[in-house]
């Protein structure tokens, strides 16, 4: 009975609205996917049926993979959850900085109307996690030794919801810190500020924001489904087929649409592409990189070897430049010996 | 195979049974003191400690008495009697026959004759309170103030006498007598050696009386050691009589059976499961009581004595972390009062949060001196302290205590915020943690913030990758 919770409970995901994959949300997905071919692509709903549910994307070998990682990870999550820092501990500890600072900002809006404190604090919430995924996401792109496990996001050759559990779990674990960091210091302050008025205002139990983002499509980023929004719109909020660019091969596309929801991040700091019209995309990485997208030793291991070899080369790098610097230009050892 | 199966079987139901059974009470030990020649048994004796601890407790009860003037006189001579000791046999005011405590003995002289608070009381300046005074003496300032006050409580200053005297003197007294004399001073070679009585005459050595009168300060039981964090709670509180009657001679004898103060203290923190400061410090008072008996009346090796240094200075730290623990306990509940007087609606509830609020400000301020009347400086530590906590707690009108004029009147000049106040509350809990890394943490003012944490649950999908 217990191994059967178990089971199920590797799957809880679909049926929590705080996830991306659950269920209503994926249902809503298909339906805007649907919406989108029939009245822009001009399918008929029978063909829309069938691009969206296209077995050679959803049994690719790439999506298997994805399927099986997903079961992985979720064991793997299980045992490291308890180790991570939590919500709970970063809130304490920025709180309890703020306190014995010499600040003396301790409930000075206590009395500001709930509403806006609600409405504030919501905001914040959304738009700093927002911001972090950006930088994170961006570093996992520019750093040389993170680039390795965040490589088998990228490695996707086709991409459906469940891509969003393609992931490492080193990155995994870098994720949940860093919501934990940022979700944790926005509390903090805001209950530093505002005291006990503190609180989000939610749809299902989630921030209305959050929940706005998924039932507009946010499983559509990994997809095939290429819904453009206008010009001016996707320098605001990223669209799917912005996302989906991100993904391609093509080299004019590289490091380009970091942004979770919001695209004025990339807009701001030069990294934004805004989604190309009727232009087919690959997904998946140069062959330069040398990934596979569905061996699993690979996937787990590969990463771990290849950020060895970058710390590796890294080191002789500044070992090379140490020795230059220390080097006794060869006229001063001349001169010594004279 | 079958052999060593069973031998094995043997050996671990043995270790169990080692690991099970009861830790020591504190004595009965034998008598090694050479020049005696009477026919006591038991070298241990800390009754005399006991009743200065029932003399605080008679202290806390009248400080209560007072109807605003009109028995002033009156009852500050009867604390005093208390406070400085009497030649009457005084009856013990705080513990009686209540529930099914049958208590031995009723008047401080059958517990121990000729003791007194003020003797033994810290003798160091006590900046936490204006005026320039000893311990000692704010002591005495307290316990005058306390007898022209109406019930106790002084609405004007916030001040709480009952608890402020009794707390005070949980560390004036008790904690400064134990971890700055008999375990601290007494333990050099040329003091109370072991190999002469404590005096002329003593069934026991001079070591062995020192270390029980450094036990009796503390104000556990006998048999705490064998009891959990509960029942040493519960024996304070009058509840549990089973556990407090060790002997099982259907009374409590306060000399042994009883728990008082810090040692209540302790184990009150002990009982939430995340400390364990009674079995640690019994531990200590035990291991070292063993290694006096052990000597067999001869003095004491240089190692033997650093030995005892050593458990007096577990003691000494854990029994520090327990104030500490008991100010961070009442920073936050100060915290909690402030916040409940401000949501406050009517005159009787205002009075009634105020009433609460000061009495919980009493605690905290008693425990925070008593904190200080160690034999560690805390140096800037208590400095900061002090500057949190102020001479007295915001008032109604939100002034506070400043100092003591020339005719020893408070002086009230100065306004806090009860927001401002709030914080110093949450700094004052910070202060205990980084300082003395107190683990029990009661009444936790960021425990509101970890609550909305939990509640707002707005982990949603932090970990997802695009």
């Amino acid at each position: 009975m217990e191994f059967f919770d178990q089971i199920i409970s590797l799957f809880s995901d679909f049926t929590n609205p705080k996830k991306r994959v659950f269920a209503g949300y994926l249902g809503i997905s298909v339906l805007i996917a649907l919406a989108w071919l029939i009245f822009v692509h001009k399918t008929t709903l029978r063909d829309g049926f069938r691009r969206i549910f296209d077995p050679r994307v959803w049994f690719s070998r790439s999506a298997w993979a994805d399927y099986k990682i997903f079961v992985i990870n979720r064991i793997f999550t299980g045992f490291i959850s308890p180790l991570l820092l939590t919500q709970v501990i970063i809130a304490t500890a920025v709180y309890t900085a703020l306190i014995s600072s010499d600040l003396e900002f301790w409930g000075v809006w206590e009395d500001a109307s709930k509403p806006l404190v609600i409405g504030l604090f919501s905001l914040a919430m959304f738009v700093v996690d927002d911001f972090t995924k950006y930088l994170m996401h961006r570093w996992m792109h520019k750093w040389p030794i993170l680039w390795p496990i965040h490589k088998v996001h990228h490695a996707a050759e086709t991409m459906t919801p469940m891509t969003v559990y393609r992931v490492h779990p080193l990155e995994g674990v870098l994720y949940a810190s860093r919501s934990a960091v940022a979700q944790g210091s926005v509390i903090s302050l805001f209950y530093y500020l505002f005291g006990n008025t503190v609180d989000l205002y939610t749809i299902l139990g989630v921030n209305v924001l959050v929940f706005v983002f998924h039932v507009t499509g946010s499983n559509l980023r990994h997809s095939h489904i290429d819904i453009r929004y206008p010009k001016w719109l996707e320098h605001v909020l990223i669209s799917p087929a912005q996302h989906q660019l991100h993904h391609s091969v093509a080299e004019e596309h590289f490091d380009k649409n970091f942004g979770a929801a919001l695209a004025v991040w990339d807009w701001l700091f030069g990294s934004l592409h805004v989604s190309e019209h009727e232009k087919e995309l690959t997904f998946g990485l140069d062959a330069s990189e040398k990934h596979s997208p569905t061996e699993l030793t690979k996937i787990y291991f590969g990463p771990l070897r290849e950020m060895g070899n970058v710390c590796v080369s890294g080191f002789t790098r500044f070992r090379r430049s140490a020795s230059r610097i220390m080097e006794i230009p060869k006229g001063a050892r001349e001169r010594r010996r004279g | 195979m079958k052999r060593s199966l069973k031998l094995g079987t043997s050996l671990l139901a043995l270790a169990f049974v080692a690991s099970t059974a009861h830790a020591e009470a504190y004595g009965p030990y034998p008598i090694t003191e050479k020049s005696y020649s009477g026919d006591k048994t038991n070298s241990v004796s800390y009754s005399g400690q006991v009743a200065r601890s029932l003399l605080v407790d008679a202290l806390k009860k009248l400080a209560s008495k007072g109807d605003g003037g009109g028995n002033a006189a009156e009852l500050e001579a009867q604390m005093m009697a208390y406070f400085n000791g009497s030649d009457a046999d005084l009856p013990i005011l705080s513990h009686k026959d209540k529930n099914d405590f049958v208590i031995k003995q009723t008047t401080l002289n059958e517990v121990s004759k000729g003791k007194n608070v003020s003797g033994k009381s810290y003798k160091g300046l006590m900046p936490a309170w204006p005026g320039n005074m000893t311990g000692a003496e704010v002591l005495e300032d307290m316990i005058k103030r306390a007898a022209k006050s109406n019930g106790g409580f002084d609405a004007e200053t916030g001040m709480d006498w009952p608890q402020l005297i009794q707390k005070f003197a949980l560390g004036a007294m008790a904690y400064n007598q134990a971890v700055d004399n008999y375990l601290d001073e007494k333990l050099t070679a040329e003091e109370k050696p072991n190999n002469k009585p404590y005096k002329d005459g003593a069934h026991y050595t001079g070591k062995e009386h020192s270390w029980d009168e450094g036990f009796g300060y503390f104000g556990a039981a006998a048999h705490s050691a064998n009891l959990s964090g509960e029942q040493n709670y519960n024996i304070t509180k009058f509840k549990d009589a089973g556990a407090a009657d060790a002997n099982g001679d259907g009374v409590i004898d306060l000399k042994t059976e009883m728990v008082y103060g810090n040692a209540y203290y302790a184990a009150s923190y002990d009982k939430g499961g995340k400390t364990d400061y009674m079995a640690t410090i019994m531990k200590a008072y035990i291991d070292g009581r063993k290694l006096i008996t052990d000597a067999d009346g001869a003095a004491l090796t240089d190692e033997q004595r650093a030995q005892l240094v050593a458990y007096a200075d577990v003691i000494g730290t854990e029994w520090e972390k327990v104030l500490a623990e008991s100010v961070f306990k009442y920073a936050g509940s100060v915290y909690k009062d402030i916040a409940a007087l401000r949501a406050a609606e009517g005159d009787d509830a205002t009075a009634e949060a105020y009433r609460k609020y000061g009495k919980h400000w009493g605690e905290l301020k008693g425990f925070s001196m008593a904190l200080q009347s160690g034999k560690n400086n805390l140096g800037g530590t208590a400095v900061r302290l002090n500057r949190l906590i102020g001479f007295g707690p915001v008032t109604m009108d939100e002034t506070v205590v400043t100092g003591i004029d020339g005719d020893g009147n408070f002086v009230k000049d100065a306004k806090m915020s009860w927001n401002a106040y709030q914080l110093n509350m949450l700094k004052v809990q910070d202060l205990m943690v980084k300082k003395f890394g107190v683990e029990a943490r009661v009444n936790d003012g960021t425990a509101d913030l970890s609550d909305l944490v939990k509640q707002l649950d707005s982990d949603s999908g932090g970990a997802e990758t695009d």
